[in-house]
């Protein structure tokens, strides 16, 4: 047999061979990823429906406007931190989330947003209250942007309040406990609705304990100073215990979780309780006609002055992002006064940009008037204590409740649950000294 | 050997490359090579699944570790901090006490609902089929549930008592140090004893009746028939159902964090709390490692306990 040689070579063979399979690797894979849209992985904070629902339409066409892939997901306070624990040891985070700004910070896993911070601070006329020094770090340095600032009010059962012949909000603890003692109908309604528990809930408790005139740390917030301020513990807990010995606490409140306070004032089970204005928010959608019985006033003052902690709702890029660009520009359009003006409508959130001030919103209720009361007098969470890692492990540790726990469950006397108190504040900032 | 062209072969002497080669393809060498290529697989996985997170847990107990940072070596340090913390000495006590009680009222239930579903009743499918229904539901609901029956203002528990005047004040069952653990358990059996139930009832299904009919003729009793009949005969599913649950009790998370968070005060806190509290709330992962390093005697002691309780029954069988 003859071979017929053809017209190529071994060679050229396997050179056309290689230039056609680049072509096909190219059209395959390479090509649609250049053509591709930036894909952005959101996580956004879950709580109040039409709030939640609000941030993730604006998302959406955010998303769509700019040509940007936007894969959102709705995840609550509680479970934020289990999720974003295993997505960074996972190697798997999202680009941009709506929870943990400080302690992500902390852990050192937030990009610098400095930028944002400043264009927008020159942008709206500058930040309100408390917001900057949630922001700005000792170097000055920005890693979360605040959308906005939430806080403990207190909401009062004004009907039964007037029945007792109350008028006039509550000036001081003492003043809760008098008219609590008086409006409350055992069993049916108890004075105060507030958790005494192992649930950040109770942390209100340390409120009222620095209105007492009490702090933690010292200045620096690197050593705990509580010992020294034995006499200001000892006289919050004599109101504690006059409280608890009152019975205006209902049963079961030493195990009560953070929905508690909120489902006993929603059922018209509390006279008072002190939460942040969701319970209105939600009155308003499913018990309307609880809401007109209901007024909200500023936190009462303790002996020493009043305290009223501001917690903040921020933004947060981190740093693993492919598209650190995109994400800040999504950071600033949330901003947008138009945007903001319909979401805070609709939101449980006080005013974070002084721009903001002017929206129609904070004159339609009371309660809404009283988020900008809250924004403008409310203090850092903390306060007078340094709000830093050490302070927030000791919060999440709900110490202070502990310590009221010991009294009233375990029976313990002051000087040995105060001791503990102490030992678990010294382990506590030993560790971050 | 003389060969076609008259040469003498010389015999090729050993230890020539060939030679070796088919030496070292032995054939009990080529099995030994089988084996491992085969088990491969499940080593890797093994490894991979099991002692690598374990190994890794142990580390992490004596690092700094924190999310998303670089562990360091701090020896003893984690260790030295949780034994000194205030709820580590409760989170042992309770943990024991919740295992051990669990364990036994589970068994003890499970072991009279599968007896009451091996006669010959009416409906008897239909229930043994229902009684899985607590055991199938999600834990979450299940807890929650639990909780809203106990709840002193709102719950069913204290509905019902206080309208049949069996009581005149509500009582938080999870909110007193006395009632707080009782409470917990009560609902955890609810939830897990249906596993004990339909596994005595399908080793209760294997006993040959001729025993009871011949222990019958003997004259002996019911109590006599269960005692040496249906519970030596239940025997090694008694052990594999309790080493099992034992484990599983011990590590249990939901019951605690959904009913009473630890609470009140650290009646309930068990060591799964703190683990949780120490690595997913304040993100240190060393510290939680640490806890459940400094635990793993304790769960090692139960599973010995009830392996050696069911080894000496064996040896004695």
């Amino acid at each position: 047999m003859v071979h017929q040689p053809s017209g190529m070579t071994r060679r050229q063979f396997i050179a056309t061979a290689a230039l056609t399979s680049g072509a096909a690797a190219f059209g395959a894979f390479v090509a649609p990823a250049l053509g591709q849209q930036p894909k952005l992985v959101y996580w956004a904070y879950q709580f109040l429906r039409s709030s939640d629902e609000a941030r993730v339409n604006f998302a959406q066409e955010w998303a769509a406007k700019n040509k940007v892939e936007m894969q959102i997901t709705l995840v609550p306070w509680k479970e934020f931190m289990t999720k974003i624990t295993a997505a960074i040891q996972a190697q798997a985070t999202p680009d941009i989330v709506e929870s943990g700004g400080v302690e992500l910070r902390a852990l050192g896993q937030l990009l610098d947003v400095t930028d944002v911070y400043e264009k927008l601070e020159k942008e709206h006329g500058g930040w309100l209250g408390s917001s900057s020094l949630y922001m700005r770090e000792p170097d000055g340095h920005v890693h979360h942007i605040l959308y906005g600032l939430a806080g403990a009010v207190v909401i009062a059962r004004k009907d039964l309040l007037a029945q007792a012949g109350f008028q006039k909000p509550p000036e001081t603890w003492e003043e809760v406990l008098t008219q609590a003692k008086k409006a409350q109908q055992i069993p049916r309604v108890y004075g105060i609705g507030q958790p005494v528990s192992n649930q950040t809930d109770s942390n209100i408790w340390e409120i009222v304990m620095r209105g007492y005139g009490a702090r933690l740390a010292d200045e620096q917030g690197k050593k705990v100073v509580l010992g020294d301020y034995k006499r200001e513990v000892w006289a919050f807990l004599d109101y504690f215990m006059e409280v608890w010995n009152a019975g205006v606490l209902p049963p079961g409140v030493t195990t009560w979780d953070n929905t508690m306070n909120n489902s006993t004032y929603q059922s018209g089970k509390a006279v008072f309780v002190w939460n942040a204005i969701t319970i209105s928010l939600w009155l308003q959608e499913n018990n309307p006609d609880l809401l007109p019985k209901t007024a909200h006033y500023a936190f009462p003052a303790g002996p020493k002055g009043r305290v009223w902690d501001v917690g903040y709702a921020s933004r947060s890029i981190l740093k693993y992002t492919k598209y650190p660009d995109i994400c800040k520009q999504f950071l600033l359009d949330s901003m947008d006064v138009k945007k903001m003006d319909q979401e805070l409508s609709v939101s449980q959130w006080a005013p974070v940009l002084k721009s903001y001030l002017p929206f129609e919103v904070w004159n339609r209720t009371d309660y809404m008037k009283g988020l900008i009361e809250l924004a403008t007098k409310g203090n850092p969470e903390g306060y007078p204590d340094v709000f830093n890692d050490a302070w927030r492990e000791q919060n999440t540790h709900t110490t202070i409740s502990r310590l009221l726990q010991r009294l009233v469950v375990d029976k313990w006397d002051r000087d040995k649950a105060f001791a503990e108190t102490l030992e678990v504040l010294n382990k506590i900032y030993g560790k971050y000294a | 050997m003389i060969t076609k062209d008259h040469s003498i072969a010389v015999p090729r002497p050993l230890g020539t490359a060939v030679e070796r080669k088919r030496a070292f393809w032995s054939r009990h060498r080529r099995e030994v090579l089988g084996g491992i290529v085969l088990l491969s697989p499940a080593l890797l996985i093994l490894t991979g699944l099991v002692i690598y997170p374990f190994v890794y847990a142990i580390w992490l107990s004596f690092s700094d570790k924190m999310v998303g940072t670089v562990a360091h070596f701090v020896g003893l340090k984690n260790f030295r901090y949780v034994i000194t913390w205030p709820q580590f000495t409760a989170a042992l006590y309770n943990t024991g006490v919740f295992t051990v009680v669990a364990v036994m009222c589970k068994f003890v239930l499970g072991m009279a609902v599968a007896l009451v579903l091996n006669q010959q009743i009416r409906g008897r499918n239909f229930f043994r089929a229902f009684l899985l229904l607590p055991w199938v539901m999600p834990a979450f609901v299940v807890y929650l549930v639990w909780r809203w029956m106990y709840d002193p203002l709102q719950g069913l528990l204290n509905y019902a008592m206080l309208d049949l005047g069996l009581i005149q004040q509500p009582i938080a069952f999870l909110s007193t140090k006395e009632t707080a653990m009782p409470s917990v358990i009560i609902a955890h059996v609810w939830r897990s004893f249906p596993f004990y139930a339909i596994s005595f009832l399908a080793g209760m299904q294997t006993i040959p009746l001729e025993l009871y009919e011949a222990a019958q003729v003997d004259g002996s009793s019911r109590w006599q028939q269960f005692r040496y009949i249906t519970l030596p005969s239940l025997y090694h599913i008694i052990g594999v159902v309790v080493l099992l649950t034992t484990i599983w009790t011990a590590n249990a998370f939901e019951p605690i964090y959904l009913l009473t968070g630890g609470g009140p005060s650290d009646a309930t806190t068990v060591y799964t709390m703190l683990v949780y509290v120490m690595g997913m709330v304040n993100l240190r992962l060393g510290e939680a490692a640490a806890v459940s390093v400094l635990f793993l005697p304790l769960l090692i002691g139960l599973v010995l306990v009830v392996t050696g309780l069911l080894q000496r029954r064996n040896d004695n069988a």
